[in-house]
């Protein structure tokens, strides 16, 4: 709220502005998130690249996704790490401003879901903010806890190929972020049938 | 923006039809357009009169079943695998399903929208001809006839389709049928078809069949009195005939008879009236293939050159089985014609072997011993046998042994092209063990009796069940003399006994299955050696000290005792109850898995079924206590 007061005179990019402007209703589209990032800490780590399905209506979307790597090459000179893996990659690649941008438009007001969201979303509220954006607005869901939920566990935690394995998802090719996103995405369908989220 | 999942999904997808038809690029365009839908398991996908979706669906991972309700029955149409094709009803028709899919599994499953694919179905007539083809056997269902009759005069390719699952035999017509020619008087070929107890003659030209004369038109044309009896036959034949080609289904045929409401079917080589005459096919023909009766396969058994045909009715077998236990036919019903059909088609093995080595040397019994023995073998499970061949000269001995283990290999090996694996411990009549003269048999059972576990851990409780299978019933009878006229058999039903308790319990302290704790039959259920071996050694060893002969299948044996000892009678007749119980949820597991069922997955089965089972796992303990306290045994004797 005082956020939002603090910014009320700022003038935001014009993707934000429609950004915003699309939470005037509610969406029954959700996006399934993963993020390959240097760390989990916000202010010293950075996003790598973007991966996310979208699902609609109990269905997993396939036409619906992002892949975006982003070439952090200031990134992995400071920190003296190779960059091999970027230049080689075939993936589609952009800056992270564009990445960002193009990520924002992607995901609109649909409610996120990710293994351990909060991390990501606090790497994509500091590339934000590094755009001159507030934060982001949309609904989070984490299917670890999830899982948790179901099946009352309060004191374990649980990697995305236990999760995986756990409903009986086949886990062949895990190589990109995207990759995780779809399991992910099979995973949320399967969680949400069974704690009945509409 | 590249898409590395839909690139996945068309890496998948190229290798099954009828993708396999369409260029990657194609595919990846159709994976960019599908959903992913995961199914959980028992979770319906569609279900009969569902308004179409407007998406056919490929299987990714998991087992789909496809049924249909027949008779107010749910029938297994199709299991579908991962690649396999299933829902294409919106393709070709406008009504609603017709049948059911359902996730046998966890499952998820590709739907390939409609509006994406077609048109690369209009472009490529390979993916066309597929889908037809799937769609009709995917929809083999009686309701569907009309429909799939037109697909099939599209395009052939009928005769190499599985038989039709409700009618799985294969349809047998008079190949040799009684002709006439057309200048022949109605008189004579009355006469002809009374001396070969035939209800109608074709009347041919040569070998094309012109018309035919049927009982029902010597009654209506010539009883009545409208026509002489002197009148040649080719004026009141009925003309032109219905002709069919040689290897039509069941179901086409009878479709045949009811559209041009006739009684007979002409077969003809291509399936035109103007090619040369085969066979005739009536409705007695139709009456007898629909039957679905045991009879037909032991039949079918019997006229049987080869294992591979043996395999056949094996199969039918098993669909027959299935179809039983589904419609709720008792349980003991089932056994009797499982076993029966078990006992023919070994019968028909050893007279296979025969055939091949020549007539044997000397009179000999094919005993069938544990599961077969016993009659309680309904799915395939190992093979046990043993052989006995009567006391020959010395000279003559080496011969003769030589002989009937050449005949117990070979009967081995047909059994296992059958399918029916070789017993693991070697029990079986082709092993020099268990190929033996009636005096060294008498020999064997003596030491077993006398001197149990004393030489080897071998011995065998399922050598005491045997049964006759081929051959000469007196060396039979000579065995069971040496089994039950022996005197000192006490310390046998020690052994006997104690190798029956030696059973871990089915249920814990608190009445919880004990399962399997590790392996890869982790948390499931040893049904094999917790629930049914406990009952059928018990039965075994009470059936022997109560000198039963001649029973060994493990209900009659409980049934028999009841009757013979009305003091424990309800703990037998519980005791029956259960086995059939156990066999049977053993039998359903078997069959879904396509294995043994020795291990049950617990958490595949209703609340219902898991009380069921415990009821029945209960009783056992009532029959340890009666065994303990019958043969008085102590713990470590």
């Amino acid at each position: 709220m005082f956020d939002w007061i603090k910014h009320i005179n700022k003038e935001y990019p014009e993707f934000w502005k429609k950004y915003l402007a699309k939470f005037d209703h509610r969406s029954k589209r959700f996006v399934t998130l993963s993020l390959e990032t240097s760390g989990t800490n916000p202010e010293k780590d950075v996003i790598f690249a973007f991966g996310a399905m979208g699902v609609f209506n109990n269905n997993l979307m396939i036409g619906d996704h992002f892949e975006i790597v982003i070439p952090q090459y200031k990134f992995l000179h400071d920190n003296e790490m190779d960059n091999e893996f970027v230049i080689e990659s075939k993936q589609d690649k952009l800056g992270e401003p564009e990445a960002v941008e193009a990520f924002v438009n992607f995901i609109g007001n649909a409610v996120l879901v990710g293994h351990r969201i909060h991390h990501d979303v606090d790497m994509i509220n500091m590339a934000l903010e590094k755009l001159g954006c507030g934060r982001l607005k949309n609904e989070a869901l984490d299917i670890e806890i999830m899982h948790r939920k179901l099946n009352d566990i309060t004191d374990k935690q649980f990697s995305l190929d236990e999760l995986a394995r756990f409903y009986k998802i086949p886990i062949s090719d895990r190589m990109t972020a995207v990759d995780d996103a779809y399991i992910m995405a099979l995973l949320f369908l399967k969680l949400k049938s069974r704690l009945g989220i509409q | 923006m590249r898409n590395s999942i839909a690139e996945r999904i068309a890496d998948f997808l190229k290798d099954f039809p009828p993708f396999n038809k369409l260029s990657y690029d194609d595919l990846i365009r159709i994976a960019t357009d599908i959903r992913v839908v995961t199914l959980d398991k028992n979770q319906t996908l569609f279900k009969i009169n569902d308004s179409l979706h407007d998406s056919f669906y490929v299987v990714a991972s998991g087992v789909v079943n496809l049924t249909v309700i027949a008779d107010a029955e749910e029938n297994l149409l199709n299991k579908c695998l991962p690649g396999d094709i299933f829902g294409l009803r919106p393709f070709f028709a406008r009504n609603n399903y017709m049948m059911t899919a359902k996730a046998r599994e966890e499952s998820i499953v590709y739907a390939v929208p409609i509006a994406t694919f077609r048109p690369f179905v209009a472009q490529n007539s390979e993916v066309l001809d597929f889908l037809l083809e799937s769609f009709a056997t995917n929809s083999r269902n009686p309701a569907d006839k009309q429909t799939r009759g037109k697909l099939i005069s599209d395009s052939h390719f009928l005769p190499e389709q599985q038989p039709e699952m409700q009618f799985f035999q294969s349809l047998t017509y008079n190949k040799t049928p009684l002709k006439a020619s057309t200048a022949s008087l109605v008189k004579d070929v009355a006469q002809q078809m009374t001396e070969y107890l035939s209800d109608c003659a074709v009347v041919t030209q040569g070998e094309i069949p012109l018309g035919i004369l049927t009982d029902s038109d010597l009654r209506s044309k010539i009883a009545t009195g409208r026509f002489p009896v002197t009148i040649a036959v080719d004026r009141v034949m009925a003309s032109p005939v219905v002709s069919v080609p040689e290897n039509v289904s069941l179901a086409e045929a009878q479709l045949l008879l009811l559209k041009n409401n006739v009684t007979h079917l002409v077969v003809t080589v291509d399936g035109s009236d103007k090619s040369p005459l085969r066979g005739v096919i009536s409705q007695h023909d139709l009456i007898a293939a629909q039957a679905n009766n045991p009879g037909v396969l032991i039949k079918e058994i019997k006229r049987a050159q080869h294992p591979r045909e043996l395999r056949a009715v094996r199969e039918k077998m098993s669909e027959l089985i299935r179809s039983s236990l589904t419609k709720n036919i008792p349980m003991s019903h089932v056994n009797n014609i499982g076993s029966e059909i078990n006992m023919a088609l070994i019968k028909r093995s050893v007279e296979i072997a025969i055939l091949d080595l020549g007539s044997p040397p000397a009179r000999f019994a094919w005993l069938a011993i544990g599961s077969q023995g016993r009659k309680e073998q309904l799915l395939l499970t190992d093979q046990d046998s043993m052989l006995v061949f009567e006391d020959v000269a010395p000279e003559k001995y080496k011969d003769v042994k030589d002989y009937f283990l050449r005949l117990a290999k070979r009967t081995v090996a047909v059994l296992e092209k059958i399918g029916y694996a070789p017993c693991p411990n070697g029990h079986v009549a082709g092993n020099m063990m268990w190929c033996k003269s009636v005096s060294d048999w008498i020999k064997q059972f003596q030491g077993w009796m006398t001197t149990p576990g004393e030489k080897s851990n071998e011995i065998s409780p399922i050598f005491f069940d045997f049964d006759l299978v081929f051959g000469e019933s007196k060396i039979e009878e000579a065995l069971m003399d040496v089994i039950y006229t022996s005197t000192k058999r006490n310390s046998f039903f020690d052994y006997l006994g104690n190798d029956a308790l030696r059973k871990p319990p089915p249920l814990s302290f608190f009445k919880k299955f004990n399962v399997e704790e590790e392996g890869e039959n982790r948390n499931k259920f040893d049904i094999k050696l917790k629930g049914i071996m406990p009952l059928t050694d018990g039965a075994r060893l009470l059936a022997l000290g109560q000198n039963l002969r001649g029973i060994t299948n493990t209900y009659m044996r409980f049934k028999q005792l009841a009757m013979i000892e009305p003091k424990h009678s309800e703990v037998y007749l519980n005791c029956a109850e259960a086995y059939l119980t156990l066999s049977k949820y053993r039998t359903l597991e078997g069959m879904k898995y396509d294995n043994d069922g020795r291990f049950l997955n617990l958490e595949e089965l209703s609340r219902i079924d898991k009380d069921r089972l415990k009821m029945a796992l209960e009783h056992m303990k009532d029959l340890e206590e009666i065994i303990k306290d019958k043969f008085r045994l102590t713990q470590f004797s």
